[in-house]
């Protein structure tokens, strides 16, 4: 038996089989019909939900109706009772507010000191400004004596360095400069070649 | 009119009904009720009454239409749904005392086709329907949408969600049992 054969069969014994059976359909009996189905889905489950409530509350109305009547002393017991709770419930929540607001200055606090600690020293910051400015000075005095052979001009760069600021770290390196510059126009100076520059610093 | 008319066609009436144009699907309805019913009435075992299926096809189809997304032929779409339709009716209806509709003890044991070689009687053809029906329902399902709804591969696949080397195994494993069950029919055939 081949496919073609069994395709043949089915389509004959389909042929002969009953003819499918159904109703009018519309969109709107289609409507209708989701409605009834949304309304079983939901309205029965309410309904039961409904009667369970009914069946609940109802036998504890009825107590309710049947309990006899307070009494006065039983009415003032009631009543110390409710302001003692009252009085309680008042301390309650004064100490709530209480821990709430120590919370709410700490926290505060603790904003204000992260505040503080992210402002930079202005002191650092000028001193970190005078060690940059004397830094490019004296790398401006080195490239005027190493690379454009500018002696005079150097050593008058090295001694504006020293007399600006004296106190820095680059102004010992520009004394150290002159140094080894008069050191070497005296060894010079000693061949007969230039004549020495007085030091005054 | 080409496919691709047909596919804006479908995308249009979609979207008309996703505005509140109810006369669209009654215009579906009037075009694909009766392919519906036939595809149902195949599946189920050619039980002739398929009224409860098409109308739970066409209810599912009124509440999705509005998110038919026009990524298959509208055709198919309601196609899958019914497949759908039909395996939870089956299985509800496996689960409830037999019917009528469910005599799974017949024999598929027919007369001896020698006594009549040339015309397949209406017992013939009863076996044949009941070899289909006792298939399982992966295979019942590809040999319905081939061979007699005349799908062709890419949109059985599409719609049962399978792959193509998926449905040719059903396929070939349900003409298989089919054939277990039927060859002799054609035993004496030239």
């Amino acid at each position: 038996m081949n496919e073609g054969q069994i395709e043949s069969l089915l389509q004959r014994a389909d042929a002969v089989a009953n003819r499918p059976l159904f109703g009018d359909i519309c969109a709107a009996r289609t409507r209708r019909r989701i409605r009834r189905r949304r309304l079983a889905r939901t309205g029965v489950p309410l309904a039961l939900a409904a009667t369970v409530a009914l069946a609940i509350v109802l036998p504890a109305l009825c107590m309710r109706a049947k309990a006899p009547p307070s009494q006065p002393q039983k009415i003032a017991e009631l009543e110390e009772q409710v302001e003692q709770l009252q009085a309680r419930t008042d301390a309650t929540l004064k100490l709530v507010q209480e821990v709430l607001e120590k919370d709410r200055r700490q926290r505060r606090l603790a904003a204000l000191e992260a505040e503080l600690a992210s402002i930079p020293d202005p002191t650092r910051q000028i001193e970190q400004e005078v060690d940059r400015t004397a830094f490019l000075l004296i790398y401006q005095a080195d490239r005027l004596y190493r690379e454009l052979n500018q002696t005079e001009s150097a050593v008058a760069a090295y001694k504006e360095l020293i007399q600006l600021f004296p106190n820095n770290r680059w102004a010992d390196v520009a004394r150290e400069r002159l140094s080894q510059i008069e050191r070497r126009q005296i060894n010079k100076s000693d061949k007969g070649e230039i004549p020495c520059e007085p030091r005054n610093v | 009119m080409s496919a691709m008319v047909e596919i804006f066609e479908e995308q249009d009436l979609a979207e008309r009904f996703r505005r509140g144009d109810d006369s669209v699907f009654d215009r579906i309805v009037e075009q694909h009720s009766a392919e519906i019913a036939a595809l149902a009435n195949r599946l189920l075992g050619w039980p002739g009454e398929v009224d409860d299926v098409v109308q739970e096809v066409f209810l599912a189809a009124f509440l999705a239409l509005k998110r038919f997304r026009g990524e298959c032929r509208l055709r198919t779409w309601l196609f899958a749904i019914t497949v759908n339709k039909c395996r939870s009716f089956r299985f509800r209806r496996r689960r409830s005392p037999p019917g009528p509709m469910s005599n799974g003890t017949e024999s598929l044991v027919g007369p001896d086709p020698r006594s009549d070689e040339t015309a397949m009687d209406e017992e013939t053809f009863a076996r044949v329907r009941r070899a289909v029906q006792a298939l399982p329902p992966k295979y019942r399902e590809v040999i319905v949408l081939k061979y007699l709804q005349g799908l062709d591969t890419v949109e059985t696949c599409r719609l049962l969600g399978v792959t193509a080397n998926a449905m040719q195994v059903r396929l070939n494993r349900a003409r298989n049992r089919l054939k277990e069950h039927l060859d002799d029919l054609f035993q004496e055939e030239p």
